[in-house]
């Protein structure tokens, strides 16, 4: 199969100028324009084929918006190339958007002051859907995402949750060829997520729809896909299965265990206490050295339990210890 | 067929913004009543002066009232079908990531643009615009050719693509700074003021100015002269009040070369 996206060498420069502030400092900013360069995206590569569910991980800053907007045709890259679609996106602006979907978290492409129908009924006249295929996808969607409970509600009234719903409906509505989304899950509560991610799921296997999806929340990524990258500082440090990342770099997790009382022999092999509080108890314990049941198994056999929770590793944590150990360096990635 | 879908579209997104604006309609009404009298009172200003001094520089105050009222009615005009390009819109419009959503869609950038937002509410400027110059045709006796005649819808149009011009300019300074907008109103809206007023009477860097660099003296002094059969103090060739439709569309199109200049700005530095 030919990929549905190529991306080579991919980099994006941004000029930030330095700021004066009061009436002479606005002559500096005129005069002076002193800037200093950020390297946003510096040196990407990696192909997509039709059909995959690609995560773009990465902790805020990282890039990722930058490489979403790029793709999308917002942005021209500094340099290197993109294909989407046999199609280079900032070239051919209207002929390339008409055949991707896009959703920016916290963003809205909808009209404030029109009801979620009508707006759908615009973008309908927009992309040039054929009526029949737009009844049958409305009627698709609106089940979905349950839509019907805020179909005739004005859009400036909707929830976030309920935005990003409609939002996700109305990127799908002309049947595109890729659908990106950066950050679709930010702000909401559990239960949105979750909603979303079942509906990205489900578009993603039951239409064979590209998806790439930003998030620098793991549990999007661990819920959907199989394949995830990994960026920061506008370098990719992992493109590969999620597990694979997780085996090698997903640092150690952590188990704090309140214990009916006091313990004072707590050690258990393979994990690490790294905090006591009473009977509070805090152990970190390696992936491969011992798993989360195993360990509390362990425990609940020689003590009783009053409460556990699992901790997993913070993303930024993670990602900043792949960056720091250069780990990519080592295999490849 | 393409340009009929466009056209229907353009109505369509029009027509949101209408309704939008008539969901406040008291709001509406004193806005449109509201800007109706402030043109009456600018120009009932004007005529208290000539009542004291009779003529301004040779101008009586019908032929001053033919320029107010032409003057006025093009600006409001383009006031309403450049809503979009308004600079003090556009400038939000950018900020609030709006017009990375435009980039998102499969249509033509500067018709979103002008199908954004369209303030129904000029019409009372326009109104009064075009009151002052009935007017001012009770007052002149202005003798009619059909050359004059098919000329005035001209220049009227030309004159809104020239204020049109001055809005397209001003949205691509958006994609630069801030605080240019400021400068482009005083430009713009300063601008209508002293059209309105018989030209030389300004002096003679000034008069250079706005016929060398701001071609508006082209757009309704000059062509003015011609419908009052007036002589032209200046000594300009006498196709001088025909390049009214040269100056106000070749000033179009060149601040629209200038905003995709900025939108190629835009879209690699992504501010
Ligand atoms: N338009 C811009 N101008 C200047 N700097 C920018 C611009 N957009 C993003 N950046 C910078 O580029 C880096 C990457 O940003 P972004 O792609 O938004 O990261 P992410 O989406 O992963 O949080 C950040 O340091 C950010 O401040
Ligand atoms: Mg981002």
């Amino acid at each position: 199969m030919t990929p549905i996206i190529s991306v080579t060498d991919l980099r994006k420069e941004f000029k930030v100028f330095r700021h004066h502030r009061g009436a002479l400092g606005a002559f500096r900013n005129l005069v002076t324009r002193e800037y200093k360069v950020v390297k946003a995206v510096d040196g990407i590569a990696f192909a997509i084929e039709p059909g995959e569910l690609v995560g773009y991980l990465g902790p805020n800053g990282a890039g990722k918006s930058t490489t979403i907007k790029m793709l999308t045709g917002i942005l021209v890259p500094t340099s290197g190339e993109i294909c989407v679609s046999g199609r280079v996106p900032w070239r051919e602006r209207r002929a390339h958007v008409a055949r991707i979907g896009a959703v920016f978290g916290q963003r809205n492409t909808l009209w404030w002051d029109l009801p979620v129908v009508e707006s759908l009924d615009l973008l309908r006249h927009i992309y040039r859907v054929p009526a029949e295929r737009y009844t049958r996808n409305l009627a698709t969607f609106r089940q979905l995402l349950a839509l019907d409970e805020f179909l005739h509600t004005p859009v400036r009234s909707l929830s976030l949750g309920q935005l990003m719903r409609a939002n996700l409906a109305a990127a799908l509505l002309h049947d595109p060829d890729v659908l990106f989304l950066d950050e679709p899950t930010i702000g909401l509560d559990i239960v949105a997520k979750e909603r979303i991610r079942q509906f990205i799921q489900r578009i993603n296997r039951e239409r064979g729809m590209t998806v790439i999806l930003t998030t620098h929340d793991l549990s999007d990524v661990e819920k959907l896909c199989e394949r995830v990258m990994m960026i920061d500082r506008g370098h990719l440090l992992f493109d590969g299965k999620l597990a694979d990342l997780l085996r090698r770099f997903g640092g150690e997790r952590e188990l704090v265990v309140d214990f009916a009382d006091e313990v004072l022999d707590a050690a258990v092999e393979g994990a690490q206490i790294v905090e006591r509080d009473g009977p509070r108890v805090t152990y970190r314990f390696a992936r491969d050295a011992i798993s989360a049941s195993e360990l509390i198994s362990r425990l609940s056999a020689r003590y009783r339990l009053v409460d556990l929770s699992v901790r997993e590793p913070e993303i930024e944590a993670t990602v900043r210890r792949i960056y720091e150990e250069r780990l990519l360096d080592n295999d490849g990635g | 067929m393409i340009l009929g879908h466009t056209m229907r579209l353009y109505f369509k997104l029009i027509g949101i913004r209408v309704r939008a604006q008539m969901q406040y309609r008291l709001s509406f009404w004193v806005d449109l009543a509201g800007t109706g009298l402030a043109t009456g009172v600018e120009f009932l200003t004007l005529a208290a002066v000539f009542g004291r001094f009779g003529s301004i520089g040779g101008w009586s105050l019908g032929e001053v009232a033919f320029l107010y009222g032409l003057v006025e009615t093009a600006f409001a005009t383009m006031d309403m079908i450049f809503s979009g390009f308004d600079p003090d819109f556009f400038s939000q419009q950018v900020r609030r990531g709006t017009f990375d959503q435009m980039l998102l869609r499969p249509v033509s950038l500067p018709l979103q643009i002008f199908a954004s937002e369209f303030l129904l509410r000029r019409i009372g400027r326009m109104a009064q615009g075009l009151a002052v110059w009935g007017f001012s045709l009770t007052l002149t006796h202005i003798a009619w050719t059909p050359a004059k005649l098919l000329y005035l819808p001209v220049v009227t149009v030309s004159t809104v693509a020239f204020f049109g011009g001055l809005f397209v300019a001003g949205a691509a300074l958006c994609f630069y700074t801030v605080q240019s907008i400021e400068a482009v109103n005083i430009f713009t809206y300063g601008g209508t003021y002293m059209l309105s007023y018989p030209m030389h009477i300004y002096d003679e860097w000034f008069r250079r100015f706005f016929i060398y660099i701001v071609p508006s003296a082209l757009l309704v002094y000059y062509p003015a002269l011609f419908f009052l059969d007036k002589p032209d103090p200046l000594g300009l060739p006498s196709f001088a009040p025909f390049l009214a439709p040269l100056a106000g569309f070749g000033t179009l199109l060149a601040a629209f070369a200038l905003w995709w200049v900025g939108v190629r700005r835009y879209t690699s530095t992504g501010t």
